[in-house]
């Protein structure tokens, strides 16, 4: 176990985030929002806005800084501001005021007069579900619908007419912030025709290259900066508007120029996870085998209809083995912030109707969750042939059961003097996913080594997931490498999402070292080299000699006048996507007490089992988990976005946008079952970055119901849905 | 936030003499002049007067600018006043905050903290969205046509039960007012939220000796554990003697446009057994006269509820 490299940086305020950055002359930029939903700026006064003290400019729709949008192929198209005049929600970026100070940038910019065409804005998911839209197709290619069922059934409605025990019930979930500690922002600088752009993003490559495209400059004279991020969680996958900006007038004012969000302005100017209605129908024998699944989802979009949280895609299309299942997506758009990626998109709210419907289908026949999910547990996904490369489910919840006291839970739950105490469960998965990433190692003349790469480490310890696979591949001490990432200059990591790095990166460095130790060896059996003509091999930061002799690789470097020798390593999905199904899977397990009178739910223990591949650095894994187990609480029981019916948000703020603290959160339990998982990635890991978030507020919600008796269908659960009188 | 003029008066006249907005911890004001809710052009700094010290030699007397965590930690205090301060705002707000500040506090309705929308209470007559808007924060009881903002402390709760009256002093001289006077119901100038006089400074808060209190409590009902304003609170004092209640103090916050006294739930309690039945026959009627909103009516079975939790707790060795 080893702890973050980065931790004592952090925690000494010695690590220099985006906004840190204080280059000399460096002035400083402030976003103006919309404050109507729908409609358009007919026109913006900003007179006084250029009078006010301090002021370098003011861009706005009409007087704008050029910007093209730039396309990448994991966020799709990436919306650039200020560049025609339509409002599709309120809190939309349509102005940016510069000034020397940040004070003189914000008063200025509340000077600015905004003249509104105003159309009647649709913002409410319920009120939108009658012009719902069909999805398009998700990320892997599956259509809105897809259909599987066994031969002579006619339909999903005839499967679950002939099932003998059915349960149907809508479920909704409330669309949430990402709302990390770093705001978005960026500090911009250009020298000698090149941009230096210091943003926590996701990706430096991908945040380089969508720079250059939104600038219209050549590649190379763009580069991203972020070795620190504080906090993304799918929400700076995407170029920030405070980058963009900054970008464009920095290079317009020719001077640097920060942009930073405010808290309140994070909320809407950014991205959001969608709000979901989802219906789901489950038929199954008496004996528990699920005979039909039917699961249709609506979920929020905005008018650009740019990203769709596909939560039955993600969660029943997988989950169980059902001879008969229908699947449907449907998206409704609406004027609300832009929807993105959030921590386990799709299978953060999928998970939260599907595990609640198999609760309430185990309510139903008188049977124990664990012993119905372990019934129906799939060897592959419905319909398709190929099976799970190596799923432990049914372990962890054996493990699950035995540590949480599960035998222990009876149906009506238990009495604590005046609290409620019930006991739930969910399965959790995450698909094991690997996007293209190339990692650099280095072997230097003083014995170090280094291991480089673009992609970024937003809290997840990738630094240190680095160091630890680089020091393994080459067989030296952790200690001796040097781990460099979120730099744009580097070898292109890629995205840092979809609990890929660990693999991905991890992978590449696998194919890196033994290169650069071929490369070593060659050198060091070259003529004129130490081992000239010898046979050699290399073991422990040595290069060896049959007949005994070794010399450490920076002693060969040395002897052969090289101060390093490097080689590139590139993975990517392969072969084995033909061959197996891939995914982590979890148990998540958790304890609430309902107060018998006043109904404050909380959350007394918890318990999360998972079977993710190999676990490289144990202590930054069982964090990740357990942040998204803590998230996964604050789904369930705090957090959720206001939309009032004009567009404007009830609760933009943390005073108002709850989020847990330490008093609601017991502590957390993380267990490992480790079983590398060779057949998706030569280093055996699945990923742990958002598994942990899954299945969470189903738990607690099967937990709530367990101990008093009522099925609450709705997240976050309020006080309310427990009161009757 | 708008450009001010900052000074610190050193003696209570001087700080009666200038006109300004007095600042103890800040918390609320410098919280609002950066909303720019409030916009004072004058601030006067009140720290270093002599507005300090806790007495209980008969009853408790609190200076005006002790700060909430020194109250809430002070031996002499009423069960019931450490528990709504400790369960009030964060550790870091309350070594911060002063209890005349508290008493001062201001809504946190949401649209009363929000220039770009109207708000009768910040700008009288501009209207009340939160009539038909997010209301589920708001009032049940003491609302009007005007305004349905809640009183947002605690500690006022816990006064008000105790019938605490504060001192203040202005440049004629001191009166001292009952804090159950001392807010204003809405009606329609919700604009004027106390009895304060222009240029009144709270210089102490006053509570009666009352020895059955040491068996109080604050029963604070939120939607999560700490660091949040109440849904619905409870004070609550009771006098038991020989299995019978002597005597009641009751009040109710989170649900009310002032502190909420509840004496019809007291005088229900009078006389009664210390049971589950008197609680509830005496809760129900807390909730007389209450007005809900589209997204607040699970206040009123709420109130009941939290005031019959408040009444168990103190009631638990009585009845075990
Ligand atoms: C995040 C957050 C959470 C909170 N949670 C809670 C909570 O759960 N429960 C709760 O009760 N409160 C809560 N509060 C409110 C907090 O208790 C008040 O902000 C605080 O008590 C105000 O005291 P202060 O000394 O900081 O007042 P200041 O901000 O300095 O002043 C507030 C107002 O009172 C006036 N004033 C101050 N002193 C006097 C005086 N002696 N005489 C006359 N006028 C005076 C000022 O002019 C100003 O208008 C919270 C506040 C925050 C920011
Ligand atoms: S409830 Fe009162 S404070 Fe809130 S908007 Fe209405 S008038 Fe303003």
């Amino acid at each position: 176990m080893t702890a973050r490299l980065d931790s004592p940086l952090k925690v000494t305020g010695r690590a220099r985030y985006g906004s840190d950055h204080n280059p000399p002359g460096m002035v400083f930029g402030y976003v103006v929002l919309s404050t109507v939903a729908h409609g358009e700026v007919t026109a913006m006064d900003v007179t006084a806005v250029r009078d006010a003290p301090g002021v370098l400019a003011v861009y706005t729709p009409f007087e704008s800084l050029e910007l093209h949008t730039p396309h990448n192929p994991i966020m799709g198209a990436t919306w650039v501001p200020l560049q025609d005049t339509d409002v599709a929600y309120r809190g939309q970026p349509i102005g940016f005021v510069v000034a020397e100070t940040f004070e003189q940038a914000r008063d200025a910019a509340s000077l600015v007069e905004v003249s509104y065409r105003e159309r009647t804005p649709l913002t409410s998911l319920e009120d939108g579900l009658a012009a719902a839209e069909d999805a398009p197709p998700s990320m892997d290619g599956s259509p809105h619908t897809v259909t599987v069922l066994a031969s002579g059934v006619e339909s999903i409605e005839d499967a679950l007419a002939a099932s003998p025990v059915v349960v149907e019930a809508t479920y909704t979930t409330a669309p949430q912030n990402h709302a990390a500690m770093e705001p978005h922002s960026a500090v911009a600088v250009w020298e000698s025709g090149t941009l230096t752009v210091y943003s926590g993003n996701q990706g430096s490559d991908l945040q380089a290259a969508s720079l250059a495209q939104a600038l219209a400059e050549p590649l190379s004279a763009v580069h991203a900066v972020n070795p620190f991020v504080g906090g993304a969680f799918g929400g700076k996958g995407a170029t920030s508007v405070p980058a963009f900006l900054a970008a464009a007038a920095a290079r317009d004012l020719g001077r640097p120029v920060k942009a930073a969000l405010t808290r309140e302005q994070v909320f809407t100017a950014t991205g959001t996870r969608a709000a979901t209605v989802q219906r789901l129908a489950l038929g199954a024998e008496k004996d528990g085998t699920l005979v039909a699944l039917r699961h249709d989802s609506w979920s929020s979009t905005p008018m650009s209809r740019a990203f769709i949280e596909q939560t039955s895609h993600s969660t029943s299309r997988e989950w169980y083995t059902t001879p008969n299942m229908v699947i449907s997506q449907k998206m409704v758009p609406l004027n609300i912030p832009p929807t993105t990626f959030m921590r386990a998109p799709g299978e953060a709210p999928g998970s939260f109707a599907l595990e609640s419907a198999i609760d309430e289908l185990a309510v139903e026949l008188g049977m124990d969750p664990i012993e119905l999910r372990r019934r129906n547990s799939s060897l592959a996904p419905p319909g398709k042939d190929l099976q799970w490369s190596s799923k432990h489910l049914d372990e962890c919840f054996g493990i699950g059961a035995e540590r949480f006291g599960w035998s222990q839970r009876s149906e009506g739950g238990r009495v604590d003097g005046d609290w409620l105490v019930g006991l739930g469960t969910a399965t959790a998965m995450f698909p094991a996913l690997r996007f293209p990433a190339s990692v650099r190692v280095t072997l230097n003349a003083d014995d170090t080594a280094e291991v480089a790469t673009s992609g970024a480490d937003p809290g997840t310890g990738l630094l240190s997931v680095l160091s630890l696979i680089g020091a393994d591949s080459l067989d030296i001490a952790p200690e001796r490498v040097t781990p460099r990432l979120g730099d744009s200059a580097l070898p292109s990591g890629g995205m840092s999402g979809g609990s890929t790095a660990t693999a991905s990166a991890g992978s590449a460095i696998m194919v890196a070292a033994p290169e650069v130790i071929d490369e070593l060896l060659t050198l060091a059996a070259a003529p004129g080299a130490p081992f000239e003509g010898a046979e050699v091999s290399y073991a422990d930061g040595r290069v060896l000699a049959t007949d005994g002799r070794s010399l450490t690789f920076g002693e060969v470097l040395r002897a052969v006048d090289r101060s390093s020798i490097a080689a590139v390593g590139s993975s990517a999905p392969g072969e084995e996507m033909s061959k197996h199904s891939f995914s982590s899977f979890g148990a998540q397990f958790c304890e609430v007490r309902v107060h018998r009178w006043t109904r404050e739910v909380r959350v007394s223990r918890m318990l999360g089992v998972f079977d993710a591949g190999r676990i490289i650095n144990e202590q930054p894994a069982r964090s990740q988990l357990m942040g998204g187990m803590i998230w996964g609480v604050s789904a369930a029981l705090h957090e959720g976005m206001e939309i009032e019916a004009d567009g404007r948000l009830a609760n933009g703020d943390f005073a108002s946008y709850l989020i847990p603290v330490n008093a609601d959160i017991p502590d957390v339990d993380v267990q490992f079952v480790q079983y590398p998982d060779t057949l998706h990635n030569p280093v055996g890991a699945r990923g742990v970055g958002e598994i942990g978030i899954v299945g969470v507020a189903a738990a607690i919600a099967n937990a709530v119901f367990n101990a008093t008796g009522t099925r609450v269908r709705n997240i976050p659960i309020a006080i309310e849905d427990l009161l009757d009188e | 936030m708008r450009p001010f003029e900052l000074t610190a008066p050193e003696t209570v006249d001087a700080a009666l003499a200038s006109p300004g907005t007095f600042l103890a911890g800040g918390t609320t004001l410098v919280d609002l002049m950066k909303l720019d809710v409030l916009t004072p052009e004058r601030v006067l700094d009140i720290n270093t007067l002599p507005l300090q010290g806790i007495d209980t030699t008969d009853g408790l007397r609190i200076g005006a600018l002790e700060r909430m965590s020194d109250v809430a930690a002070h031996p002499g205090t009423y069960p019931v006043i450490s528990r709504a301060l400790l369960l009030s705002a964060s550790q870091q707000l309350r070594n911060m905050a002063s209890i005349g500040g508290n008493l001062m506090q201001r809504t946190r309705c949401g649209y009363f903290r929000d220039v770009s929308v109207p708000c009768n209470r910040r700008e009288p007559g501009s209207g009340c969205p939160a009539l038909t808007g997010a209301n589920r924060m708001h009032a049940v009881l003491g609302t009007s046509e005007s305004c349905v903002a809640t009183h947002a402390s605690d500690l006022a709760v816990a006064l008000v039960a105790l019938d605490a009256r504060v001192r203040l002093v202005g440049s004629d001289g001191e009166r001292t007012v009952a804090l159950a006077d001392f807010y204003r119901m809405p009606a329609d100038t919700p604009e004027v939220e106390t009895d304060l006089r222009q240029g009144e400074l709270i210089s102490e808060v006053l509570v009666p000796r009352l020895d059955w209190a040491s068996r109080s409590t604050y029963v604070k009902v939120r939607d999560r554990q700490s660091y949040e304003f109440a849904l619905c609170s409870a004070a609550v004092a009771l006098d038991v003697q020989d299995s019978r209640i002597v005597d009641a103090r009751v009040a109710a916050g989170g649900v009310a446009t002032v502190p909420w006294r509840l004496p019809s739930v007291e005088q229900a309690l009078r006389g009664a057994p210390p049971t589950q039945e008197t609680f509830e026959a005496a809760a129900a009627l807390a909730t007389e006269g209450a007005r809900p909103l589209s997204g607040n009516g699970f206040k009123a079975p709420l109130l009941r509820r939290t005031i019959i939790r408040a009444l168990r707790e103190v009631t638990e060795e009585d009845r075990a």
